[in-house]
């Protein structure tokens, strides 16, 4: 017998309308039609109301992708921020995976390092990445570095913890039926990991994302920050909504893909 | 002398959830007709889901019924009537981040008592009750049986003319019910206080009601109406007379259809309720 | 399992020795490669000069001008994202339906990196503090207006229906009922909230701006001030840590849970 208290009235009231109902039963369509309502006044405010230098309208952003990808430099730019991130999430795997496997699996090892690994992982990156620049200078390679940096440490601490937790039951029934120390790697730790370690993969993409944009956008003379720097002094505010746009549609869809894979991989644990 | 008039009268309630048709639609109660009489302890018992506890939500005004009408001391109900009646729900609803004396003392906050007048009555009901000593303790830190009893309290201290009490002593282990359901008897034959209280114990219903309401199995309706001819304070003794077997087998008697045919019933699987959306109350679990 | 106890005791002083031993490590290898293996001073600053520069930064106080400049912006920033996201997030709460529209919504855009938005709003507000506010304030709407929404959506309904069963009016229903049951949700999102608007703020006076903490670094990297570069990191990531411990606490006191 339970009352809802602060809800009152259902929505009933308001959308009588056999229009109506159809958004109640699908709050999806719902979620889209407040996207696309913001998308109009974005669209309605840009046109008429606000400064062009300052503001564009997203039919403007839409029709002028063609000439930002055709800006020199732009297309490029864009290729070696992917290849930076795809570089960055490949090493932080490895990396991640390596040490956490190598912390995981001895309990002495995981009360020493693990302390050290959490208190790195919290540490406010942002502030040493002119460190980077200076030691890697502004092309690929600092990005690539500042992206590992940001995406390893959740890799490591996922499959630190996925290790963890096997079950010693597991151990104790393998090495009863006579496993090697490779046998327990290869068919008791692996696939319990693998949970953990796609998990931890999720984090890590967006770790590298992060790293990686914020050393794009750091340096000014070269790669995506040049442009955005660029356009911002010229006032182009098309291209410059533009090209963080391209950025943000590549970062939902590889956070979206990483996601995916989670889903697909990590089935068979709750 | 008790008035004419009863303290709640229930007319031809019936009550569905949601629409005939759609998945969780449910009839929690169909024609029930009822009257309580002033300073008496009316039990409803009835196999799970025949709808007590809604008929008890809509007594005390938590919701209207889809038809009928319920009367308080000849006032047609139109909402929560705090002045008139207070609830004992099964799980304590007492405030966690609030001790028993502040949950008290809220009780009366929301029910309009004078700022002056809520800390001396909440001691009173606490003492009622026996919590007098853990009033500066919050409700994690106590037992279930005295939780419960300060739930007691709080309904008690709101002065109303009637309580309705939801299986309050359901969740209990069976020790702290008897004592409980024994100083509930005391309570009664000391107040004037008209009492609406729902169980699943036979037991406790034969030892705390002046009548029994016993229910069908959905859609509920009352089935019989049993009286218990004895005296407020009962005895824990009355509970080995052979007055208390016979009412506890004749309201056997009656329930054991009824639960036979509730159970096989919730056997039928059953849509998750709160996922339709806003504003759902539970189908009829009561 | 006695045994079990005297092992952990040993273990644990043994992992401190380790964690200690690494720390030993780190500083010995720095001073080594800086003084005999001849690393460049301009990338890797001696540790001697690091800590005198550290010394003289806190004792002379160089720091603090930069460190008004950045708390005021995470003051404002916080201060908005915290109302609206209070408030935004209370009013969706109030309905199921409006929970399931945005509450997806509004996680699918904090799963973008809104650093992004940053050269945005730098057009928009221009390198002075306005824009590190508006960023600051963006991303950490997002936690709050989450965690509001799923404090008050999961306030148990049972204390709710005993409420109105008294006779609570709707402003006592918020008050004594709603607010204090959210509570301890709503005050984690709004440590998260911080501790990123924090973050942000530093992080953007790192890419865009000429004042601040963040910028003070920069503009010592470009000067290859390096050993002072290094002092005033590890001034800001203790200025970091110290403002996190606080809203910590403060967290920790004002939940009844």
């Amino acid at each position: 017998m339970a009352m809802t208290g602060a809800q009152t009235a259902r929505p009933a009231a308001g959308s009588a309308t056999i229009f109506g109902r159809w958004f109640m039963r699908h709050p999806g369509a719902a979620r889209a039609g407040v996207v696309i309502v913001l998308v109009v006044v974005w669209e309605i405010a840009a046109r008429f109301f606000l400064d062009r230098d300052f503001i564009s309208p997203p039919s403007t952003v839409a029709a002028s992708l063609g000439e930002l990808f055709r800006t020199p430099g732009v297309p490029s730019a864009l290729w070696l921020t992917l290849y930076e991130i795809a570089i960055g999430f490949i090493l932080s795997a490895i990396i991640g995976a390596a040490i956490g496997l190598a912390v995981g699996l001895s309990r002495f090892a995981h009360q020493s390092f693990m302390p050290i690994i959490l208190l790195l992982y919290g540490l406010p990156q942002i502030t040493i990445l002119p460190i980077f620049i200076l030691v890697f200078g502004i092309g690929a390679p600092s990005k690539i570095a500042f992206g590992v940096t940001h995406g390893m440490f959740p890799i490591m601490i996922a499959v630190a913890a996925g290790v963890q937790k096997i079950e010693p039951v597991y151990f104790n029934s393998a090495r009863s039926m006579g496993a090697s120390r490779w046998h327990l790697l290869r068919y008791v730790i692996f696939p319990h990991m693998i949970p953990s370690f796609f998990t931890g993969l999720r984090l890590g993409m967006s770790g590298v994302l992060l790293g990686v944009l914020l050393a794009e956008l750091y340096v000014s003379t070269a790669g995506i920050g040049y442009f955005t720097s660029i356009f911002t002094q010229n006032f182009d505010a098309t291209k410059l909504i533009g090209l963080v746009s391209v950025l943000a549609a590549i970062a939902i869809a590889l956070n979206e893909a990483v996601r995916r894979i989670e889903l697909h991989y990590a089935r068979w644990r709750d | 002398m008790a008035s004419a008039q009863p303290a709640i009268r229930v007319n031809g309630v019936s009550h569905q959830f949601g629409e005939p048709g759609e998945a969780r639609h449910v009839q929690a109660l169909l024609d029930t007709s009822l009257d309580v009489a002033r300073g008496e302890l009316l039990c409803l018992i009835g196999p799970s889901g025949c709808g007590k506890s809604t008929l008890l939500g809509i007594m005390g005004g938590l919701f209207a019924p889809t038809t009928g009408t319920v009367a308080i001391a000849g006032t047609p109900v139109r909402g929560p009537m705090p002045r008139d009646l207070a609830f004992v729900f099964q799980e304590s609803a007492l405030f966690p981040w609030n001790t028993v004396l502040e949950n008290v003392v809220l009780g009366m906050t929301f029910q309009g008592v004078a700022k002056a007048e809520r800390g001396p009555r909440a001691r009173r009901a606490l003492e009622a009750v026996g919590l007098l000593d853990f009033a500066e303790h919050y409700p994690a830190q106590l037992s279930g049986g005295m939780r419960q009893r300060a739930a007691l309290a709080r309904a008690l201290s709101l002065e109303t003319d009637i309580l309705l009490m939801d299986e309050p002593f359901g969740a209990l282990d069976e020790q702290t019910r008897m004592v409980l359901g024994e100083d509930l008897s005391v309570l009664l034959s000391r107040s004037n206080k008209t009492i609406v209280f729902v169980t699943h114990s036979l037991g406790e219903a034969v030892f705390l009601a002046d009548r029994v309401a016993v229910f069908s199995a959905r859609p509920g309706t009352i089935k019989q109406i049993i009286p218990v001819d004895e005296p407020h304070p009962r005895k824990p003794s009355f509970m080995t007379a052979p007055k208390f077997h016979a009412l506890r087998d004749q309201l056997y008697g009656l329930l054991h259809d009824e639960i036979r045919k509730a159970i096989s019933e919730s056997a039928q699987p059953r849509r998750r309720y709160g996922q339709a959306g806003a504003a759902e109350t539970d189908g009829g679990h009561a | 399992m006695n045994g079990d106890w005297r092992k952990n005791a040993s273990h644990r002083l043994s992992s401190r020795l380790v964690q200690a031993a690494f720390l030993a490590i780190v500083l010995l290898v720095w001073f080594l490669a800086t003084t005999k293996w001849g690393v460049s001073r301009i990338l890797l600053p001696n540790p001697v000069n690091v800590w005198h520069q550290l010394v003289d930064i806190v004792a002379s106080g160089a720091f603090i001008p930069d460190l008004r400049v950045t708390l005021g912006e995470l003051a404002v920033a916080f201060a908005i994202s915290m109302s609206l996201g209070v408030t935004i997030g209370h009013l969706i709460s109030r309905s199921r339906y409006w929970i399931r529209v945005f509450e997806p919504l509004f996680a699918a855009i904090y799963a973008i990196p809104i650093i992004l938005f940053l050269p945005l709003y730098v057009l928009l507000l221009g390198l002075g503090p306005a824009s590190k506010i508006a960023l600051g304030a963006t991303i950490s709407f997002f936690p709050i207006v989450l965690s509001t929404i799923v404090g008050f959506g999961h306030v148990d309904r049972r204390l709710l229906t005993a409420a109105r069963s008294m006779g609570a009016n709707n402003i006592q229903m918020f008050w004594y009922v709603l607010l204090p049951a959210a509570l301890p949700v709503i005050l984690a999102g709004l440590r998260l909230g911080f501790t990123v608007a924090l973050l942000s703020v530093i992080a953007s006076e790192t890419i865009a701006s000429f004042a601040g903490l963040g910028h003070h670094i920069v503009d010592l990297a470009e000067n290859m001030d390096t050993a002072r570069m290094f002092a005033y990191i590890v001034v800001v990531i203790a200025i970091v840590a110290f403002l996190n411990a606080v809203v910590s606490k403060i967290e920790g006191r004002a939940r009844w849970r």
